[in-house]
């Protein structure tokens, strides 16, 4: 039978809601629970009302769900904002010596969990966060999780702060324990044995990281940004023993020219930032894809325009990632889809650029960068091999040989007899620039025809090698549901839930949006019945881009731009409008 | 190195001229940093220079070193980025004043405090020349200009008090019209240990009529000639601010610490001696372990 749970704490910024709700995904991990954690927060420091919701499967975890099972009020502010959020039947759990339900005026039909988390704490230790760990114990109880498994994951955690530490923590979650026991709390599930976690926990952003350094990144460069900043982090905290550069710079115009900077020395380089700061990259992005300089630029989408929301999740950059930087010139634009995804993005992002010499842009989105989830254990061990790279160049060399491929060997500064000059401006072969005296001249109209077509040639190559379009579901479903990035297991959750009640639907995925699989895409749609696009977005932006690369027009579309992550429920109603089903 | 070095100006000339106009300030420069690179018996292989836009921004065309232009104003992050990538490179960073104290003014304060070994020259000739001759951050107030026909309103931004005060270590001045000097200039900018920075009166024969060769030849005078001392750095800031106040133009070494540390020295993964451009690619069973520990 499969067990399925929603625990969602709600609190302020400072109630440590971040590691409560990580440590809780670990416990729930060592339970062998497939877990997706998300966080709803805002930007602020301290105060405020965020939701930190978790969900534990014995099967795929699609979404964070819809429904709490269980809601964990961590102050009377938050309790009072969060009434309008809580359903029928929900387990609420609150500390009665602040929080009064009835004076905030909850609803009758949810179940009351009063725990005076505080006065129990107070017990034990001066430490007030510890009373987290006593609400562990009394969720542990209802969930009939394994207290010494709970206790293994505290000892990992607090280890290496010491006995004292360690055996508080653990009276804490026997305290909670005892306490939901003796008080007769409503148990969930019956105690029993949970077999061995294999997993690992991990979010977008660090899958990706992970990912690009198994592809060997040796440099990556950031400003600080929601959501993108976490990239950073995860970097710096295992320098030096990585080899590589991590550099926080003055500007994202800086972030990117450092990874140029870098690539054009060889160094497999990155940058990383939301859509603030990829607007002011783009014009060196422009510049890495005249000079065919490797680059991976990753854009974590937030909600826009300008400031937007900084702490909402969107999927609105997607002309602005195609159109990024004046002019024509090839870029390769990826979307992971899921946090194991975002690990073989990171990795493919990283090759594809230096075996191409080109830019790629990785699209995320807060939804995923900031999401973790339980991923079977990710392979770190890769052989690399290098592309493109010249050691002994011969007096034949030059860096901008026009070729087949598009793709001309480059030699590395540092590198005798191999010295080039490359700049912003169309070239001749040898790197010359043909913008200046030379600009116009009968002899240089054809150089600068062969220079743009070697450059966009590279798409044709890389359109072999990238990702197609994924098809899920039956093949004559009675609607196609369209989705791309972040939101296709929202939509899978979705269409398996339809299943359930006898509605037929497939999924057309998209991860690689450029080069993009035109006639496959094509193919599929016209052979779809209905047709629905499914975005984080106001204007439709995937509805628009198929249209122009294929001509074709999907009729039907989901849209939400409030913010919030996209729900399997809003799908499914949306289904059944367009199908015509009560 | 142990070939004997045998390199000569010619050796890192490219085979396209130059294309500034006849009497351009820029020659000079051209030729100083050649003479300097020889002096400092750095081959042509170990040596990259990073321009932005502007006429000066062109100097990586006429050179055989590994050249790179950027666009306007984003030479010194790209350098920084080869710096750090490849610390066994020499990389010089040139452009103008629009470019590198206009557009890339943030990128020059942060260069400054930084302190990464590169080096930093700006062709200053007070007037925007690519564009044909609009003001600039160095034009003085009142100078008449495309974009100033009734004359500059703002005050000029003075690059050797700034790049003092932002914490460069070495900050310096030269004259196109005195090749000698200016090519010594360069040569100790190039050998200094940590961020150099060298402005150049460079006058644009074309679109400033005010700062020309006879009217720097009149005011400049060699600080080395003086008895400055280049390490304290309150007289460095007088020197600096002596232009405001009577009318002579000291050129020269303002100022010069050697024994601040530099970033590369600083960073936990450069003092390691790891060269990233260079370093292994594939993780070590024992580095994924280290990791990925934090997600079991």
């Amino acid at each position: 039978m499969t067990k399925d749970v929603i625990v969602r704490f709600v609190g302020s910024a400072g109630d440590g809601l971040v590691s409560l709700g990580d440590l809780f995904g670990k416990i729930l991990k060592k339970h062998n629970f497939n877990v997706l954690g998300f966080r709803s927060y805002q930007s602020v420091i301290r105060g405020g009302y965020n939701e930190y919701q978790i969900r534990a499967s014995t099967d795929e975890v699609l979404s964070v769900g819809e429904n709490a099972d269980i809601v964990v009020l961590l102050n009377k502010h938050v309790a009072e904002i969060h009434k309008v959020r809580v359903n029928s039947g929900n387990k609420v759990i609150y500390d009665d010596d602040y929080i009064d339900l009835d004076e905030l005026e909850y609803p009758e039909n949810i179940i009351k969990l009063p725990i005076p988390l505080a006065s129990i704490t107070k017990d034990i230790s001066k430490l007030k966060v510890l009373k987290n760990i006593v609400g562990f114990g009394a969720i542990s109880y209802i969930l009939g999780l394994d207290e010494e498994l709970v206790k293994e994951v505290i000892f990992e955690q607090f280890g290496d702060k010491g006995e004292e530490i360690v055996s508080t923590n653990y009276e804490a979650l026997e305290k909670g324990y005892a306490y939901a026991n003796e008080n007769d709390w409503p148990v969930k599930w019956e105690k029993h044995k949970y077999g061995k976690a294999q997993q690992m926990i991990i979010s977008g952003n660090e899958a990706l990281a992970l990912g690009m350094l198994s592809a060997g990144l040796k440099f990556y460069s950031g400003y600080p940004m929601t959501p993108a900043t976490s990239i950073v982090h995860y970097l710096t905290r295992y320098l030096p023993k990585l080899g590589m550069i991590v550099k926080q710079t003055e500007d994202e115009i800086a972030a990117v020219g450092m990874a140029i900077g870098a690539a054009y020395c060889g160094a497999r380089a990155a940058t990383g930032t939301s859509g603030g700061g990829f607007s002011l990259m783009t014009e060196l992005i422009g510049m890495a894809g005249i000079e065919e300089i490797p680059l991976v630029v990753i854009n974590s989408q937030r909600a826009g325009p300008s400031t937007g929301m900084a702490t909402k999740t969107e999927q609105a950059d997607l002309f602005q990632a195609y159109g990024a930087s004046q002019g024509e010139f090839p870029k390769v634009i990826l979307a992971p889809s899921s946090i194991a995804e975002a690990f073989n993005v990171g990795i493919e992002a990283i090759e594809i650029a230096e075996k191409y010499q080109i830019v790629v842009i990785v699209l995320l989105d807060l939804y995923l960068s900031e999401q973790i989830a339980t991923v079977r254990k990710l392979d770190l061990e890769r052989k690399n091999k290098r592309f493109g790279i010249l050691e002994n160049p011969d007096e034949n060399y030059v860096r901008y040989r026009i070729t087949e491929s598009g793709v001309s060997d480059r030699t590395l500064p540092g590198t005798k007899n191999g010295m080039f000059f490359t700049g912003s401006s169309e070239r001749n072969e040898r790197g010359t620039s043909i913008a200046s005296t030379l600009a116009g001249l009968p002899e240089t109209l054809p150089i600068r025809r062969e220079m743009v077509e070697k450059r966009m040639r590279k798409l044709d190559l890389i359109l072999k090698e990238v990702e197609e379009p994924s098809i899920f579901g039956e093949e004559d479903s009675s609607i196609t549901l369209v989705s791309w990035g972040s939101t296709k297991y929202i939509v899978r959750e979705a269409i398996n839930l339809l299943k359930g009640e006898g509605i037929s639907a497939k999924q057309l995925h998209i991860k690689t949006i450029n080069p993009f699989h035109t006639s496959q895409v094509r193919k599929i749609l016209e052979d779809s019945k209905e047709i629905l696009c499914i975005e984080q977005n106001y204007t439709g932006q995937m509805n628009d881009f198929i249209r122009m690369k294929t001509g074709f027009d999907i009729k039907h579309s989901f849209r939400r731009w409030d913010g919030e992550p996209i729900v399997p429920s809003q799908i499914i109603a949306k289904v059944k409008e367009v199908l015509n089903i009560e | 190195m142990s070939n004997e070095f045998n390199f000569s100006l010619k050796d890192y000339e490219s085979n396209f001229k130059p294309t500034w106009c006849p009497g351009c300030g820029n020659f000079s420069q051209w030729r100083a940093i050649r003479q300097a690179l020889v002096e400092l018996e750095l081959t042509p292989e170990e040596v990259v220079l990073v321009s932005g836009i502007g006429c000066s921004s062109h100097m990586p065309n006429f050179l055989k070193v590994y050249g790179l232009q950027t666009v306007h104003g984003r030479g010194i992050p790209v350098a920084t980025g080869i710096r750090l990538a490849n610390p066994d490179l020499t990389v010089l960073v040139y452009g103008g004043d629009g470019d590198i104290y206009g557009i890339g003014g943030n990128h020059f304060l942060h260069a400054c405090r930084r302190n990464v070994d590169i080096i930093t020259i700006v062709s200053n000739n007070f007037v925007y020349g690519l564009t044909t001759g609009q003001a600039s951050a160095t034009t003085p107030v009142g100078t008449i200009t495309k974009t100033t026909p009734r004359g500059s309103i703002e005050n000029p931004l003075n690059p050797i008090t700034v790049a003092i005060s932002a914490g460069a270590t070495f900050v310096a001045r030269g004259f196109s019209g005195d090749l000698q000097h200016l090519s010594y200039v360069i040569k100790e900018a190039i050998a200094h240990r940590g961020f150099a920075f060298v402005d150049v009166f460079s006058p644009c024969i074309t679109f400033n009529k005010n700062q020309t060769f006879n009217y720097f030849r009149e005011k400049v005078y060699k600080v080395e000639d003086t008895d400055h001392d280049k390490e304290d750095i309150y007289s460095a800031l007088d020197l600096s601010n002596q232009r405001f106040i009577k009318d002579d133009l000291p050129i020269g070494i303002f100022y010069q610490i050697e024994n601040k540390t530099t970033y590369e020295e600083r960073d936990f993964t450069l003092n390691q001696g790891v060269i990233p451009a260079k370093a292994p690619l594939d993780l070590s069973k024992e580095q994924i372990d280290i990791i990925t520990k934090e997600f079991y």
